[in-house]
């Protein structure tokens, strides 16, 4: 959702068609809400996990950037709620810097969630399956 | 596959791909975000005159065309991304070699469970497809100077998709979660290699 906002912005920003604007705010106005979904449902799940050495560091650091996104996220939410409201014909560039950078930090947590799940297989059975047997 | 076929091919890691995750499980986030988020607003479009209030009270100014612009915009891209969440499917399957001696949560084993999820995705590719197509009419020519926008036979049928790629996800999920196909770590172990090496 926040791929497809800030894609809507860019291709809005050069088309100049504010109608994708609004389909980028609704987008990210969405993802604002979704996060916190997901970091509930991460906090269990990483607590459930019972990760082994190799896996903790990778862990610890998609746990705090997933906070830290909710964070990013609210206030970039935020700004475009105020920025949309002044009924700007164009985005302030400065917006569109912060967001892209929002995709790259976007970008990063998805290489982490999937390194945990597919390269140390946390969750998977056999991985469950070996830490009951002592993988630690 | 066929592990002798698979060695035809001899960089592929010990996940049995020739990069480091699958690309697909990423992929099909992008494909259900964008198709959920495009029926929810829908939802939101046709249900305007009740929950217009809602938004009234939270001070957030929004236009009902505006809610089906979502709608459709979110729709097309889920349909344009979706060739390629299937098209990375196909290729990772084609170098999956799940463990053979398991049986799934849904009592499948791991050539139906790749089958079924492989039949499914392409089903539900045409789905988005035939919506995208079926609800471009309604925004363009039939429906254009109507306040609704979407028939509510579309948002059913949009909910309806929604069951299938519940069961396809599930499908998938067991792919990773319980025949190992991809998974480094699980392969590790099957070959008796202990996943803190990593």
């Amino acid at each position: 959702m926040v791929l497809f906002a800030v894609f809507c912005d860019l291709v809005g920003y050069f088309t100049k068609n504010p109608r994708l604007y609004e389909v980028s705010w609704w987008n990210l106005a969405f993802a604002t809400v979704s996060i916190f979904i997901a970091i509930i449902f991460g906090q269990v799940e990483a607590g459930l996990a019972e990760p082994y050495a190799a896996s903790i560091s990778t862990l610890n650091v998609h746990t705090v950037l997933g906070w830290s996104l909710s964070g990013i996220l609210a206030l970039i939410t935020a700004w475009r709620y105020v920025i949309r409201l002044q009924e700007r014909p164009q985005l302030p560039i400065p917006y569109l810097v912060v967001s892209v950078l929002l995709v790259g930090l976007v970008g990063i947590q998805s290489y982490l969630g999937s390194l945990l799940v597919w390269v140390y297989g946390l969750h998977t059975i056999p991985v469950v399956d070996a830490i009951k047997g002592g993988l630690s | 596959m066929n592990p002798d076929l698979l060695k035809q091919w001899d960089s592929l890691g010990i996940n049995g791909l020739p990069y480091l995750f699958p690309i697909h499980p990423n992929l099909v986030h992008l494909t259900l975000g964008l198709f959920i988020v495009a029926i929810a607003f829908d939802i939101v479009g046709a249900l305007f005159p009740l929950d217009k209030a809602a938004f009234k009270y939270l001070a957030i100014p929004v236009t009902r065309s505006a809610l089906f612009d979502v709608g459709w915009y979110n729709l097309l891209a889920s349909a344009i991304i979706t060739f390629f969440t299937v098209m990375a499917g196909l290729f990772e399957v084609s170098l999956a070699a799940p463990l053979t001696d398991v049986t799934s949560a849904w009592g499948l084993h791991a050539l139906e469970t790749m089958i079924l999820h492989g039949v499914g995705g392409v089903l539900i590719l045409t789905l988005i497809v035939g919506m995208t197509v079926w609800r471009g009419f309604q925004r363009y020519q039939w429906r254009k100077d109507m306040a609704r926008q979407v028939q509510w036979s579309y948002l059913a049928a949009g909910l309806f998709v929604f069951v299938l790629m519940f069961v396809q996800g599930t499908l998938g999920a067991h792919l990773g979660g319980e025949f190992g196909v991809h998974v480094t770590a699980d392969q590790m172990l099957h070959l008796g290699q202990n996943p803190n090496q990593l």
